[in-house]
């Protein structure tokens, strides 16, 4: 309480109140066509994979079998396949839509677990000296490792799957959260208002989490954002080595890998599923991007 | 400029004797019993396992073990491959020049292409060309390349036929000694006619589809740090003097725009070594990302341990490079500590 009150007094009285921060916020981010653009169509993908049971037009494992590889609709196909079906007679729209599930979900698990972990290891060492050292060098390996070659290292020793594939990816993205939190909280603890909570007798986690991690929290988001589209990447790369979420999952890298045998004779069944990879991270790229800008209004000239 | 050297060369140490940490600590735990993961064979004898785990070492303690492990690799021994007995060092070595080729050519269209791109956005700024770019370099940076290899492949060999599918040189035609591993040089020293033109076929379309990452970047990163720089007081004084637009944007901006860009090339080995391992297994270019794979699929771990300790310490360095050339761009970060 004691704390609040410092801060207050410590305020200029102000005559013009400022818009609150959400709406300058998204008054700042509404200038940036692109990133509203690809917001749009993220959220579109994210309705999409939410709502995929009344969205997709058939099961995403049903076997036609009386329509292997069916052509989509452009190609002389029939509008029960839209997009045709692949080699095992599954219609490829209804494993599109299904397929964001699988990404959008190993996106947002990656970063929501790696922000928290991030949050506490890098809180952890801006207050720790001897956590500092040790934290900082693990974190330079992990870096020092190419991220694809690292994940590959973790998933050939727990074994491929979807949840191994989080827990790589997230391995992976754990020292970007790291150093940020990091840098910005040693930033921050020079201030003077983290000196006035702390004579205030502010201190331990509460000092950390209550006082100190609010004002790092901008850069964070902005990097939450952007790594769920590198996630989404890393994933499908990962399904596309075989190492991510195993057949028959409707995961998007694998398809491309399984569409690969029909390059020559049925190109449909390759482009589909990397042009919804590209869009996806496109979409997460220009909306992330634009974020950034509005947070930053130093970055804006740019 | 010497204490910043010493300084930055022996950072790196611990930095070595972690990766090294946890490569060893991560490869035991792969699931399975130690012996059988390190021989390849399965249902070993007792007696016969008791030999084994006396000869690998693994009834020392775990900290003697490390470091037997660290005197190991100081010798150079990263122990041999389980599917072909070959020393892991050895295989690595002989297919290492393949990847370099592939991702020196893949920097290279990037810088070649990147850079001039970048700074005509940036004189350019807001015009139609300007925001294509950016447009494209969105696109560029969120590219799946294993998606963008394949695609390319069915429009560029199997349709139109321009280049070839996969490999480095066509085997039914060319057969000659390959003395430095590196494609390129190896078609110009033998004297078979076509060689080098075939060998630059087979690598024009994985360098480019590895390079465009780094391409979408690097165009990036010159337009900012182009920008930022055209504003300066310096640049103006410049014009105000009457140079030539060309004089004031090619040497007065354009050497201090490109500091940050050199650290964002140095920051994208480790993405062209990871787009490799994806290069490589499209295209069937026999490099160490392709062998890398293979050795998963075969439960190879020496290698898999060798490989990846050999590519991050690679990583390592190069990042150290750039740090010392970086310093010796820009002097403020000599004096500033």
């Amino acid at each position: 309480m004691a704390a609040d009150t410092l801060i207050t007094l410590a305020e200029e009285p102000n005559l013009h109140a400022p818009p609150s921060g959400a709406a300058n916020l998204w008054a700042a981010f509404r200038e940036n066509r692109g990133a509203v653009a690809g917001a749009a169509v993220a959220v579109a993908i994210m309705l999409l994979a939410v709502f995929a049971p009344l969205v997709a037009p058939h099961s995403p494992f049903e076997q036609f079998r009386d329509a292997i590889k069916a052509p989509p609709v452009w190609a002389g196909g029939s509008w029960r396949f839209p997009f045709g079906t692949d080699g095992a007679g599954r219609d490829i729209l209804s494993r599109l839509i299904y397929g964001a599930r699988v990404s959008l979900f190993i996106g947002f698990a990656v970063m929501a677990v790696s922000f928290g972990v991030g949050v506490v290891l890098g809180l952890t060492a801006a207050f720790n000296n001897l956590a500092d050292v040790l934290i900082t060098r693990l974190m330079d390996v992990i870096m020092a490792v190419p991220s694809l070659v690292l994940a590959i290292l973790a998933v050939a020793i727990l074994g491929p799957s979807l949840t191994n594939t989080i827990i790589a990816i997230t391995i992976v993205f754990l020292p970007r959260f790291v150093r940020l939190v990091r840098a910005s909280a040693l930033g921050e603890l020079d201030k003077d208002y983290v000196m006035a909570a702390r004579v205030a007798g502010v201190r331990g986690l509460r000092l950390a989490f209550g006082t100190v991690l609010p004002n790092c929290l901008a850069p964070l988001i902005v990097q939450a954002a952007l790594g769920v589209s590198d996630a989404i990447l890393e994933a499908a790369a990962l399904g596309f080595l075989g190492l991510g979420a195993q057949p028959p999952t409707p995961e998007w890298g694998s398809m491309l890998a399984d569409a690969r045998q029909f390059i020559r004779s049925d190109p449909w069944i390759v482009t589909l599923p990397g042009l919804a990879i590209l869009v996806t991270v496109v979409a997460i790229n220009l909306a992330g991007d634009g974020l950034r800008d509005a947070l930053d209004p130093k970055m804006r000239r740019s | 400029m010497i204490r910043f050297l010493v300084k930055r060369v022996l950072l790196t140490v611990p930095t070595f004797v972690a990766l090294i940490f946890l490569v060893f600590v991560a490869i035991r735990l792969v699931p399975g019993d130690p012996v059988e993961v390190r021989v390849g064979e399965h249902g070993i004898a007792p007696e016969r396992l008791a030999l084994l785990r006396h000869e690998l070492g693994l009834d020392l303690p775990v900290w003697r073990q490390f470091l037997g492990y660290v005197w190991q690799l100081a010798h150079g021994d990263f122990g041999r491959s389980l599917s072909t007995s070959n020393p892991v060092l050895g295989e690595f070595l002989t297919l290492f020049p393949a990847t370099l080729e592939l991702a020196a050519c893949a920097m290279f269209i990037a810088v070649l292409v990147g850079i001039p791109l970048g700074v005509f956005a940036a004189v350019k700024r807001g015009s139609v060309f300007d925001q294509g770019l950016m447009g494209l370099s969105v696109t560029g940076y969120s590219m799946p390349i294993f998606w963008w290899g394949l695609l390319l492949i069915m429009l560029l060999a199997e349709r139109w036929h321009l280049v070839p599918v996969g490999g480095r040189l066509d085997l039914i035609r060319f057969d000659y000694d390959a003395p430095t591993g590196f494609m390129l040089i190896d078609s110009l020293l033998s004297d078979e006619p076509g060689a080098f033109l075939d060998a630059l076929r087979h690598l024009a379309l994985p360098a480019f589809v590895l390079g465009t990452i780094p391409l979408a970047v690097i165009a990036r990163m010159t337009r900012s740090s182009m920008l930022e720089v055209l504003s300066e007081d310096y640049v103006r004084t410049a014009r105000a003097k009457g140079l030539s637009p060309f004089r004031v944007v090619g040497l007065h901006a354009l050497r201090n725009a490109l500091i940050p860009v050199v650290t964002v090339i140095g920051l994208q080995t480790g993405t062209l070594l990871a787009g490799a391992v994806l290069t490589e297994t499209i295209f069937s270019w026999p490099g160490v990302g392709k062998w890398l794979i293979d050795a998963i699929s075969r439960r190879d771990y020496p290698s898999l341990q060798g490989g990846i300790i050999l590519i991050s310490a690679l990583v390592i360095l190069v990042n150290l490079g750039v740090d010392l050339l970086y310093g010796a761009i820009n002097p403020r970060i000599l004096h500033g500590r």
